[in-house]
């Protein structure tokens, strides 16, 4: 902070993505990234991985559905959402995207039905809750191994695209040098799959399984600590182009956060999170639940921090805005909201497939 | 078990849910049911315009439903002239901008022959006329009409309910108002109260062991704030018609200090007339606590003269501040802000003066003049007793006097004697004595030491060896460690203010509100004396002043009435000599005729910082009743609300306070009870402005929209002018009623309502001067909203007569042209001229006796340290081991007084404590840190902000935070409680930690002990993180 | 072009005295700009503005009355008076005030426009840049791109909100309203493809002066600036004020 020039007069402009916006990346990028575990078991039928893939699809699924109503919260008028597909413009990722969720969302409903039908079938055969549902849900319970390679592989490419716009979407923002950079797709996208293999490993943590899965498990915590070490090393290239001053668009980013003491707390926090995560995850891999809360928590924290985080720091204003979580839908009811929308999903689809059936390695 | 869990959890996601979203899907619900955008799609909800003007043609095009008429503002004391732009069909002020016509608003302003629509037209795009004739409201100015429709108005008269400043209401009936204050009785179950009638006793004296005092009469007392146009008809009433000599303003606790310095120098302390720079044509400009856009009255337009000026490289400027402000403006470079101890500048000054004489900057050539004639003759347009001679001789019975015609003999009248016919002497050519008016050239600026008085020598000097030496008391290198600027900047001021001729200026005004307010005003002011640039364009000027309109006018008699009663006796205020009280004639009896029981101001003007502390104890008499009318003396005087809160509540001490107001303010919170008055666009008026337009002006008010209070029973809008009628029907007082008033003819005339007053007092106007004004056409009317006077107009005045008042509220006013500022024979003087003598030397100030010690001040321009009541330095008494720090407020750019409740607010919703880096790293303190301000008088909390742009040693504090009323404090009027804005309370003032005056007993305010204004500048203070 | 033509011949203009004044230049040099005035639409209106900063005194006049002329909603602002106290160097005074007119400077590179999922937000053929509001869905992507923070949502009409030029005014052929009721006389507005407008006269005079801000983002504003310092082109390094104005929404 420069001392030498004080501002007596100016106003602060308000946070206009909101924590629905966080919400939104925080579980679009959980869905790919769960969606990503749930490939080698469910597709790729990779031994040992069968189990927790099909956990992976369902946290995929649970935080796909969820993502789009915290999106659709976030406009200011959200009864003109077929305005996006009115008015397509293609100069704008938004736009895009618009048309990338259905692409991504459409693929993985029925890439998670396809996969699922056996198990609504027996869950229906077995009596279980809802059990007439489920019957009609499974609709014959037949896997279809070629409409699910076809499924799947839409879905891939719908999370692609999602991958790309969400990243892209944010980085084109010039005006704002900490979104501007190209390596932040790069982030979003790591920090989303280990995401999705935290809160797949949380989802493992509480399907009443025996412990014959417990392979996958160590795979899939070796899969995070990379993912950690990457998010390190994607994290050192970033301030290394900052500090050297070899890139303008990282030393700009790094500029305007490196003076501010809550920023410097943050990076060390996140930092050490990741740190932590990874070593955790490489030394003791069996400790799923801790690893899986720590993943979700830095995939959480670092879209709070560049979104909410970001726009805290003004454009043309001196100092920084300081955001106070509001209670109302606005802010902390409208995270809540998402989280009731979400444990309701879980809960739903939970009942039609328990986890101990998802979890259980299948003959 | 297990289920039923299940299902909780998702019923429990569900609920968060449909909470979290209740705003999406109402959103989505509204977007088909809401009601409609407007038409316009890329404009939101922007106002339709109020006209069209076609950018090719020029054609103009009014727009039906909107109304843009011309009135004034009351955003501050400016009065500046505004159009208001009026939603027709809701009443609703949409926008205030400029009024074209106005020199206030304006620069240049268009004449009055334009018509209206050609001054619509003017301010529009066409041909790019908006520009150069742009007409602004100030930011201030385009907020204050949120007070309009703000929900802490005062709709209809209220009666307290519960005890004094409880917060609690109720409305009661005008007639209920007028017949409980007219008659008295035991109005709030706490026993008798005399009503008005009872109170207005002419004749019993009010303590019959001292008749000076007066008829009892005058222990009611009316404080006013300033005169927004409408002080000549409450005076009518209070002075006039129901007789009581205390009537006063808020003079006292605004720039009262420097209007007394300037009285001193103009030779009239009562009147106190004052000058203004010329900044339209300065070179140099002096500001010496006034800071040029940023407050200042006229703030505007001195605002946008500075901006002019600075960027077009005419005027250079020097603002001596112990704050930075928004006079400063960097990217301009032409302006320097000098910081400064808060109440030093007379050294400051004292300092320049010294180098001017030391270095023959003093313009002697002018100062030898000694009357207007010769003046005149040698080219200048003013004059200064520079050369008239003064008795020096210590002990010499008229010592400190100026030598009179009749000291040496010459023949006059007894009775005439050291009046007006008793001439003033200068020495002549041959080093004689000689009646100054009767010089035809120069004389001597430096006597012979003596003259000779029957045989006699007595010892003489000329004003200006006097001030001289005055100047001489101290070197630079001194005057310098007092006010703690450099030496070199002391010098390089006075070189600068002295190298541009007659077209440089010094000026002060609320700065010099401090413990030596007046000596450090009169310094400053006497400075334009030594270059002479009073009346000079580009120099020192004099307001052009409005038409009058109450007063024995061309038309009407707004002044005089058979029966008007000529108020007698002793001000609240003890703004007369003490020497004249029965105390003093009985204390020297006994022997003692020093110390009076408090102090006397003799040469001060009528005094509203002595009118709470006076009536309270009873010194010199206590009051029956008290009304404020739109004033707030408990918000603005430093230091009073701490020492009266309790008495003031106590109506055994001041029995009865009414107010008229349109707000709940910390004054008339504390009333029994509140008349709703008008509010700015509502009412009526002719306002002038207070000084810095060299032109004439009058700026017209009346009701551009329907006054929102309730109507009485007549049917006319409870205000001011409607609760003084009822009064003064319901007692019968002469002035007022069927027969109230005349026309010059002496016909008379009913004064009933407002507009009795108001028209006939523009028939004053528009009648003025050699010529009348033109008529109003039609058109005029209609496009200016006047049409709705037409009918009031019609019926108030003759044929001859209508039209032509008309005209003044179609254009808002009567102007006179821009160009007339300047003598049309002498291009380089002004056309308003003082004509009366600078007094370098002023005989009244020289002469008065301190009250409480007997002793004598200066009678020039001096340096005197800030001191209490009785002379004692205040550091003698809270030195600076103790109080570190000096604590001082100065106007916030954005704020006044009372502009809290509007949306300037969302701006700056908060006044920080400016603390200089180094005193705050003495203090531990930075910035957005908390921190508690101590002095003598009190203490309070606010938040620091931490900058250079102070003065070190300095607290500075932005005035018009800190409040408690105007909507801080919710209040309840019958069962309906206002908004609560606790947000409007934010921030500190000042005032409520002012010093008591330990010298006058601890329980008085300390003012100036000549001028009896309040100090708010340099308070002894410490700060401490909390 | 300043001159003392007849006082004190005899006493000329000191060096040293007008050192005493002036001190030491305040503002930073910075790469100076000079604009292409004749812009798109030749032949048409392309609306712009100039402001002298050393004519703004700060009054927040522009401020409010935008605020009545535009329903403005409380905490929200179209335009604003950035004031700063800054420290002296070296100079003639410790310390000065700084101000700076912001608004929506209508940039012929707009980013604010492409970003739009639904294009409701664009350049019209007179310069000016609007939104939509039958189309505008209120996502506040545009918020996020223009450089200058010139937009906000509008929290009663749930749209993306700037200045306009008040662009309604215009039509009407009147002036802005910020432009008709500035104080110092700061703002100047008119038609940049006029030659022999007001405000192309006072861009020409002050040629080697002209501004904008941010020129590095490639924006291409029509608001410029005389007197414009380089430390407060873009983000200004210093001190945010301390309190925040009050936003009510929700
Ligand atoms: N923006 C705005 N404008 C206003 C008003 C308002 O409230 N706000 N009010 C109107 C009214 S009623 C009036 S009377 C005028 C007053 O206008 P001004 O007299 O110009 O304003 P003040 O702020 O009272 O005082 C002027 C300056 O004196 C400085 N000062 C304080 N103490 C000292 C000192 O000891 N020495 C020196 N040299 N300077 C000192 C203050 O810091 C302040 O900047 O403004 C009118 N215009
Ligand atoms: N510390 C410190 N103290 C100061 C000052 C300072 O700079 N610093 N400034 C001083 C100065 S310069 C002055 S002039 C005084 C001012 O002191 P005052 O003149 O006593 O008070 P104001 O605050 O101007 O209040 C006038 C009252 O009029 C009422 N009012 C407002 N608008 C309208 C209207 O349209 N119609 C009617 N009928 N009533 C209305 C409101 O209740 C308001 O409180 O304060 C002085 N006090
Ligand atoms: S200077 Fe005062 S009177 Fe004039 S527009 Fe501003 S607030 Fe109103
Ligand atoms: S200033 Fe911002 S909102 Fe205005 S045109 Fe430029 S980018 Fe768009
Ligand atoms: S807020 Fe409106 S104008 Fe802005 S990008 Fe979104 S839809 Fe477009
Ligand atoms: S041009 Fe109009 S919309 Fe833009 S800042 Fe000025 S007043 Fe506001
Ligand atoms: S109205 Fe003009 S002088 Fe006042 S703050 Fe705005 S730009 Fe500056
Ligand atoms: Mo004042």
């Amino acid at each position: 902070m420069n001392p030498d020039i004080v501002e007596t007069v100016n106003v602060a402009r308000e946070v206009a993505w909101l924590p629905w916006a966080v919400q939104y990346f925080f579980l679009i990028g959980l869905s790919y990234g769960a969606f990503l575990v749930s490939l080698p078991g469910v597709v790729f039928r990779r031994a040992g991985w069968d189990g927790i893939s099909r956990l992976a699809l369902l946290a995929a699924l649970v935080c796909g559905l969820t993502a789009p109503v915290a999106l659709l919260a976030d406009l200011h008028q959200p009864g003109r959402f077929w305005h996006f597909y009115a008015y397509f413009s293609p100069d704008s990722w938004m736009s895009w995207g618009a048309f990338f969720i259905p692409v991504y969302l459409g693929g993985l409903m029925l890439y998670a039905w396809l996969a699922f039908r056996p198990l609504l079938a027996s869950h229906a055969a077995a009596g279980g809750r809802l059990a007439p549902l489920a019957g009609w849900l499974a609709f014959g319970g037949h896997a279809s191994r070629n409409a699910l390679y076809g499924a799947a592989l839409l879905a891939a490419i719908g999370a692609v695209l999602v991958a790309l716009y969400t990243g892209v979407e944010v980085m084109v923002v010039r005006a704002r040098p900490l979104w501007h950079t190209p390596l932040l797709p790069l982030q979003f996208f790591i920090t989303a799959l280990a995401g999705g293999i935290g809160l797949t490993l949380l989802f493992r943590r509480f399907a009443p399984v025996a412990r014959e899965g417990d392979a996958a498990v160590l795979r899939l915590a070796r899969a995070l600590a990379l993912t950690q070490a990457a998010v390190l090393a994607v994290g050192a290239v970033w301030l290394g182009l900052g500090l050297s001053g070899l890139s303008a668009v990282h030393a700009e980013a790094l500029a305007q956060v490196a003076p501010s003491a809550s920023w410097q707390l943050t990076a060390i926090w996140a930092a050490g999170a990741t740190a932590l995560t990874l070593l955790l995850a490489w030394k003791r891999p069996g400790s799923g639940l801790l690893i899986g809360l720590l993943a979700l928590h830095s995939a959480w924290m670092m879209r709070w921090t560049i979104f909410i985080g970001g726009q805290e720091v003004p454009k043309t204003g001196a100092g920084f805005y300081t955001y106070q979580l509001p209670l109302g839908p606005e802010g902390l009811m409208g995270i809540v909201g998402t989280a009731g929308l979400w444990i309701f999903l879980f809960v739903a689809l939970t009942t039609l497939l328990p986890l101990e059936r998802l979890g259980r390695p299948q003959a | 078990m297990k289920i039923e869990r299940r299902e909780l959890i998702a019923a429990g996601g569900l609920v968060a849910f449909a909470a979290g979203f209740s705003q999406t899907l109402g959103r989505m619900v509204s977007n088909f049911v809401g009601e409609a955008e407007a038409a316009h799609n890329l404009h939101g909800r922007s106002a339709e315009p109020e006209f069209r003007v076609d950018p090719v043609t020029g054609e103009f095009q009014p727009n039906p439903a909107q109304q843009v008429s011309y009135t004034a503002c009351l955003g501050c004391t400016t009065l500046c002239g505004v159009r208001v732009r009026v939603d027709k069909a809701s009443g609703r002020v949409l926008r205030v901008a400029g009024n074209p016509y106005s020199p206030l608003s304006t620069d240049p302003h268009l004449p009055m022959k334009a018509s209206v629509k050609e001054s619509f037209i003017a301010l529009s795009g066409f041909q790019d006329k908006g520009l150069g004739g742009r007409s602004t409201a100030c930011g201030r100015g385009n907020a204050a009409m949120d007070q309009m429709s703000s929900p802490f108005r005062v709709l209809t008269p209220m009666k307290r309910v519960g005890p004094r400043n409880g917060g609690q209401w109720a409305p009661i009936p005008f007639e209920q108002l007028v017949k409980e204050l007219v008659e008295g009785g035991d109005l709030f179950g706490e026993g008798h109260v005399d009503g008005f009638a009872a109170l207005r006793d002419l004749s019993t004296p009010i303590d019959p062991d001292a008749p000076q005092l007066g008829p009892r009469v005058n222990q009611v007392a009316v404080l006013s704030s300033v005169n927004d146009g409408r002080e000549g008809f409450a005076r009518r009433f209070w002075n006039q018609a129901y007789g009581t000599l205390n009537f006063v303003g808020h003079g006292s606790y605004c720039g009262g200090a420097y209007r007394s310095g300037s009285g001193a120098l103009f030779g009239d302390m009562k009147k106190m007339p004052h000058a203004k720079p010329d900044l339209a044509n300065a070179e140099f400009a002096l500001f010496i606590g006034t800071a040029p856009g940023n407050a200042g009255n006229p703030f505007k337009i001195t605002g946008a003269q500075l901006a002019k000026g600075r960027s077009s490289g005419q005027l250079d400027y020097v603002v001596v501040d112990p704050v930075l402000t928004n006079a400063d403006n960097r990217a301009a470079e032409r302006g320097r802000w000098v910081p400064i101890r808060p109440g030093t500048d007379g050294a400051l000054v004292m300092g320049m003066m010294r180098w001017m004489f030391d270095n023959d900057r003093v313009n002697t050539a002018y100062l030898s003049y000694p009357n207007l004639t010769a003046a005149e003759a040698a080219g200048e347009p003013s004059f200064t007793t520079a050369t008239w001679l003064v008795i020096t001789e210590a002990g010499h019975p008229r010592e400190g006097r100026y030598l009179r015609g009749s000291d040496i003999g010459m023949e006059i009248a007894e009775d005439e004697r050291y009046k007006d016919a008793d001439p003033y002497l200068a020495l002549g050519a041959d080093g004689v004595p000689v009646a100054a008016a009767t010089l035809a050239a120069a004389a001597a600026l430096e006597s012979a030491g003596t003259v000779d008085v029957g045989g006699r020598s007595v010892a003489v000097q000329t004003s200006f060896e006097l001030l001289r030496a005055s100047a001489l008391k101290l070197d630079i290198e001194a005057y310098s460690a007092i006010c703690g600027i450099p030496a070199d900047v002391i010098s390089g001021l006075a070189d600068e203010f002295s190298s541009h001729g007659p077209r440089a200026c010094a000026i002060a005004h609320g700065g010099m509100m401090a413990g030596n307010g007046f000596y450090n005003a009169y310094s400053v002011l006497t400075l334009n004396a030594l270059i002479g640039s009073l009346n000079r364009k580009g120099g020192f000027v004099m307001n052009g002043g409005g038409f009058k309109d109450a007063g024995v006018g061309p038309r009407y008699d707004l002044e005089t009435f058979p029966g008007q009663i000529k108020p007698s006796g002793t001000p609240l205020g003890r703004n007369v000599p003490y020497e004249k009280s029965a105390e003093f004639a009985r204390r020297k009896a006994e022997g003692k005729p020093y110390p009076a029981r408090d102090s006397w101001y003799p040469n001060a003007p009528g005094l509203g910082t002595q009118f709470f502390t006076g009536a309270l104890r009873g010194y010199p008499y206590g009051l029956k009743a008290l009304i404020l009318w739109s004033a707030n003396p408990l918000y603005g005087i430093t230091g009073l609300r701490p020492l009266i809160e309790k008495e003031l509540a106590d109506p055994a001490k001041l029995p009865l306070i009414v107010s008229v107001d349109a707000l709940i303010n910390e004054s008339n919170a504390f009333a029994d009870y509140i008349v709703p008055d008008t509010m700015m666009y509502e009412s009526w008026g002719w306002a002038a402005p207070w000084n810095g337009v060299p032109t004439k002006a009058s700026t017209a008010r009346w009701p551009v929209v329907e006054p929102k209070a309730v109507r009485a029973a007549d049917g006319r809008p409870v205000s001011m002018e409607s609760f003084f009628i009822a009064l003064a029907k319901a007692m019968d007082l002469p002035g007022f009623g069927p027969q109230g008033m005349a026309d010059i003819d002496g016909k008379r005339l009913p004064l009933e309502c407002a507009e009795d007053w108001y028209l006939r007092g523009g028939a004053n106007v528009a009648f003025a001067g050699k010529a009348p004004v033109g008529d109003a056409s039609d058109e005029d009317l209609s496009l200016s909203g006047v049409d709705r006077l037409r009918p009031a107009l019609e019926r108030t005045l003759k044929p001859e007569e209508w039209r032509k008042v008309a005209m003044l509220y179609t254009r808002g006013g009567r102007y006179q042209p821009a160009g007339e500022a300047q003598d049309a024979e002498h291009p380089e003087w002004q056309a308003q001229r003082f004509k009366g003598a600078l007094w370098l030397w002023n005989e009244n100030v020289a002469t008065a006796r301190n009250s409480l010690t007997g002793k004598r001040s200066s009678g020039c321009a001096t340096w005197m340290p800030p001191a209490f009541g009785d002379g004692t330095p205040v550091r003698d008494i809270h030195g600076e081991a103790d109080w570190p720090l000096l604590l001082m407020s100065f106007k916030s750019a954005l704020q006044n007084s009372y502009s809290i409740a509007t949306r300037i607010t969302g701006l700056h919703p908060d006044n920080p404590v400016i603390v200089h880096p180094e005193d705050a790293a003495r203090l531990g303190l930075s910035s957005g840190q908390r921190a508690r301000i101590q002095t003598p008088g009190g203490s309070a909390e606010g938040t620091v902000i931490v900058h250079e742009g102070v003065m070190r040693g300095v607290v500075a504090v932005e005035h018009g935070y800190g409040h408690r009323e105007l909507g801080a404090r919710a209040h309840r009027i019958g069962d309906v409680s206002q908004p609560q804005r606790p947000d409007l309370a934010a921030g500190v003032n000042i005032n409520d930690l002012g010093l008591p005056d330990p010298t006058r007993g601890g329980n008085v305010v300390w003012v100036d002990a000549i001028s009896g204004t309040a100090v708010r500048n340099g308070l002894p203070a410490r700060l401490s993180p909390v | 072009m300043k001159h003392h033509p007849d006082s004190n011949p005899d006493r000329p203009q000191s060096d040293a005295r007008r050192a005493f004044l002036r001190g030491v230049p305040v503002l930073t040099a910075a790469a100076v700009l000079m604009p292409a005035p004749a812009r798109a639409a030749e032949g048409g209106q392309h609306w712009g503005m100039l402001i002298d900063v050393r004519k703004c005194i700060g009054c927040q006049a522009c401020t409010m009355s935008c605020i009545q002329e535009n329903a403005v909603p409380e905490g929200s602002f179209r335009t604003v008076v950035s004031t700063y106290a800054i420290k002296v160097e070296g100079g003639d005074q410790p310390a000065g005030t700084y101000v700076l007119p912001r608004l929506c400077n209508h940039c012929d590179e707009p980013p604010c426009i492409p970003v739009c999922p639904v294009s409701a937000t664009f350049k019209r053929a007179d310069g000016v840049v609007v939104v939509d509001g039958d189309r505008c869905v209120g996502c506040a992507y545009c918020v996020q791109a223009c450089p200058y923070d010139a937009r906000f949502i509008n929290h009663d009409t749930g749209k993306a909100d700037k200045c306009t030029f008040c662009a309604h005014r215009l039509e009407a052929g009147l002036l802005p309203a910020c432009v008709e009721t500035c104080v110092g006389g700061a703002r100047i507005f008119g038609d940049l493809n006029d030659a022999d407008g007001e405000l192309r006269r006072r861009m020409e005079a002050a040629a080697g002066e002209l501004k904008v801000l941010n020129p590095g983002q490639g924006t291409r504003p029509n608001v410029y600036y005389i007197g414009l310092d380089a430390r407060f082109e873009g983000k200004v390094e210093g001190q945010g004020t301390l309190w925040r104005p009050r936003a009510v929404h929700g």
